[in-house]
């Protein structure tokens, strides 16, 4: 709109100035013309004029001519029939602009003339006029400003109907993410924001927005998974420990059937206790809520001290424990949080490795980052269960008998998040598993 | 033993009173931290536990008055806030032990009664002796009957550990925490196996008198075979 009412200004300025640069033109030429003219009656007196008028008017002449005396009646000139056609109007400045239509018989007019020039009285017995065909000019003058009014209208209407159709598309756009939103609010978690297919900005903000809703829908997903594995992993305890407490009051026992229930009791809320603080640790790890420090780690000192503390462990289970980095390899980390994730590494790779297992940790530095590694030589875990182990309460069914809560790994991999690192397990050779710690050395 | 409690929980703080009761301790308890200010300060315990947060006046600013005042009574906090670095700021404080919440009471009262015990630090010993067993601090070197036995590194801190602390129950996270510096608790029980590795070298050459034994769900403990 405001483009279309500047484009017009700019168009009518360019108008105004042409027109009047082209007048002024006529008008000196005219007043060059005039000049001569008095200058040849000055010599000449009036028969010399009437005589340079009637061989102008002769002559092919882009200029009209007409004298007249002063009872108006035609003496010369190249145009004769003045009484009926002329429309003459006096302009401010002296001079005169004049028109007549030419007509065909049946009176219809078929062409316009327009004449610009100037009125001068020689003598006070003559009336001369002296003026120019501008018929053609201001045929271009007219079709000038006929084109610019229509073009400016053209631009203005097109504006303002592109102004419309764009904010009523943008509109109706934003009112389909708004119900979509409601609807989300609603409850309906896997309604997604209309996309097209041109790359704007509103389409990039509800690409952005449905990147987030599938984000949080996972992140539900996640955390309903995680309380109904909550509610499943406790209630067999708290079921146990019940049944337990139950049959111990209802036979009669003596007070040493008391302390040996009691004990298995006290040991059962233990693994109930256990699996809340790693939930917790969990939590508060990702969370980053608390100030976990870091500080710089020999990880060679770090492996050794775990090795050490596993190691007699490993000896009784008959596993081959080796500690494979021999080299000094500086990280800046949480000590008690790695520490604790490469415990729990070994402890799954001691415990799930088998017989005859060799249980390999190693560490090595690859410029911009460090890599630790737990091995094992046991059966190793099925590519598509890999995934899952790292989630909370996952326990494969080969696992089912052995202690644990199942969260061992998901502790393992938000300690490495902390550090911002990867977890990767891969298929040990020949065979087993190794866990791959990958965190970057800043 | 003497021990204020200064807990806001009315219920956690009854059972701890019944244990400790039970296991022969006088107790006095306050239930917010001005109360135990006024305890503290008027007085004498053996040891003084507190909780961390506690109404009126909270715990670690509640130490640093008590121990404004000269008063060295060993102090034991109880929290709910288990964090290394939380562990860090309490000791700061002027705690002597930080033990996170939930906590089985055999582990608050081992570490009550290490802590009632606990050996003067500004005394630097050179040596230590439990009945037939002698440690040299300065050769390293362990001698029982007589007879020298060789440790490793780990088993040598280990058997430290529990010389300092003879004839009291020394739980497993008190091991882990001492002897590894480790916060964490493996829950596969790895330190029953070095306990058993320092077993059949200090008492299964020495048939006839066992010295470290097993309490069973509380830890171990090394007693004197005299």
């Amino acid at each position: 709109m405001l483009l279309a009412f500047s484009i017009g200004l700019v168009a009518f300025y360019l108008y105004l100035s042409t027109s009047r640069d082209f007048q002024t033109k006529i008008d000196n030429e005219i007043i060059q013309e005039s000049i001569r003219l008095s200058q040849v009656h000055k010599r000449y007196k009036e028969v010399g004029l009437i005589r340079e008028i009637q061989y102008l008017s002769k002559t092919p002449n882009p200029n009209l001519y007409i004298l007249r005396d002063s009872n108006n009646k035609f003496i010369a000139g190249n145009f004769s029939d003045t009484d009926s056609l002329w429309n003459l109007t006096r302009l401010e400045e002296g001079g005169v602009l004049f028109s007549f239509e030419k007509k065909n018989n049946n009176g219809e007019t078929v062409r316009k003339y327009y004449f610009r020039g100037k009125e001068f009285i020689v003598r006070n017995k003559y009336n001369l006029i002296v003026a120019r065909d501008v018929s053609y000019e201001n045929y271009l003058k007219e079709r000038f400003f006929n084109t610019i009014l229509s073009t400016s209208l053209l631009i203005i209407f097109l504006g303002l109907l592109g102004g419309y159709v764009l904010s009523r598309n943008f509109l109706n756009r934003i009112s389909a993410i708004n119900k979509t939103s409601l609807e989300i609010m609603d409850g309906d978690l896997s309604m997604r924001l209309p996309t097209s297919s041109n790359n704007d900005e509103l389409n990039q903000l509800s690409l952005n927005l449905n990147n987030m809703l599938d984000r949080l829908n996972k992140l539900m997903i996640g955390m309903k998974d995680v309380s109904d594995n909550i509610a499943h992993d406790l209630r067999t305890p708290l079921n146990k420990i019940r049944t337990n407490l139950e049959v111990t009051l209802m036979s009669n026992p003596d007070s040493e059937s008391y302390r040996e229930t009691i004990k298995e009791v006290i040991d059962d809320v233990d693994s109930v206790i256990n699996t809340f603080n790693s939930l917790l640790a969990i939590s508060r790890v990702e969370s980053g809520s608390v100030s976990l420090k870091k500080e710089k780690i020999n990880i060679k000192n770090l492996i050794e001290d775990i090795v050490d503390l596993w190691e007699p462990l490993a000896e009784e289970k008959g596993v081959i424990l080796n500690n494979e980095c021999d080299i000094d390899i500086f990280l800046e980390g949480n000590k008690n949080l790695l520490s604790q994730a490469i415990s729990n590494l070994i402890d799954n790779a001691i415990k799930y490795g088998g017989v005859e297992n060799i249980v390999n940790v190693g560490s090595r530095d690859n410029a911009d980052s460090i890599l630790i590694w737990v091995s094992d030589t046991g059966p190793g875990i099925q590519d598509k269960d890999k995934e899952k182990v790292l989630d909370r309460f996952t326990r494969l069914d080969t696992s089912r008998n052995t202690s644990g809560t199942g969260l061992g790994l998901s502790l393992v991999a938000s300690m490495i998040k902390f550090h911002k690192g990867t977890i990767e397990l891969l298929d040990a050779k020949p065979k087993g598993l190794i866990v791959k710690l990958q965190i970057p050395s800043r | 033993m003497h021990i204020l409690l200064i807990e806001d929980d009315i219920n956690a703080a009854s059972y701890v009173i019944k244990g400790l009761k039970e296991s022969g301790h006088v107790v006095d308890h306050a239930s917010n931290g001005e109360e135990g200010e006024q305890l503290a300060l008027t007085l004498k315990f053996d040891v003084i536990v507190v909780d961390r947060m506690l109404p009126k006046l909270d715990g670690l600013s509640l130490i640093n008055k008590i121990r404004k005042e000269d008063i060295d009574t060993p102090i034991l906090i109880l929290s709910a806030l288990g964090e290394v670095d939380e562990k860090v700021l309490g000791l700061k404080a002027g705690a002597d032990d930080y033990l996170a919440k939930p906590f089985s009471f055999s582990e608050l009262l081992a570490r009550i009664e290490v802590l009632n015990r606990r050996t003067n630090p500004e005394i630097k010993e050179t040596s230590l002796k439990v009945g037939s067993l002698s440690m040299n601090l300065l050769t390293r070197q362990v001698h029982r009957q007589g007879i020298e036995i060789d440790l490793q590194p780990r088993e040598f801190r280990l058997l430290e550990f529990l010389m300092k602390r003879s004839n009291q129950v020394v739980t497993r996270t008190m091991l882990l925490e001492g002897v590894w510096e480790y916060h964490f608790d493996p829950q596969t029980n790895v330190i029953d196996v070095h306990i058993s590795r320092l077993r059949s070298k200090i008492d299964k050459p020495f048939d006839g008198k066992e010295m470290l034994f097993t309490e069973r769900g509380a830890g171990y403990a090394l007693r004197s075979d005299d």
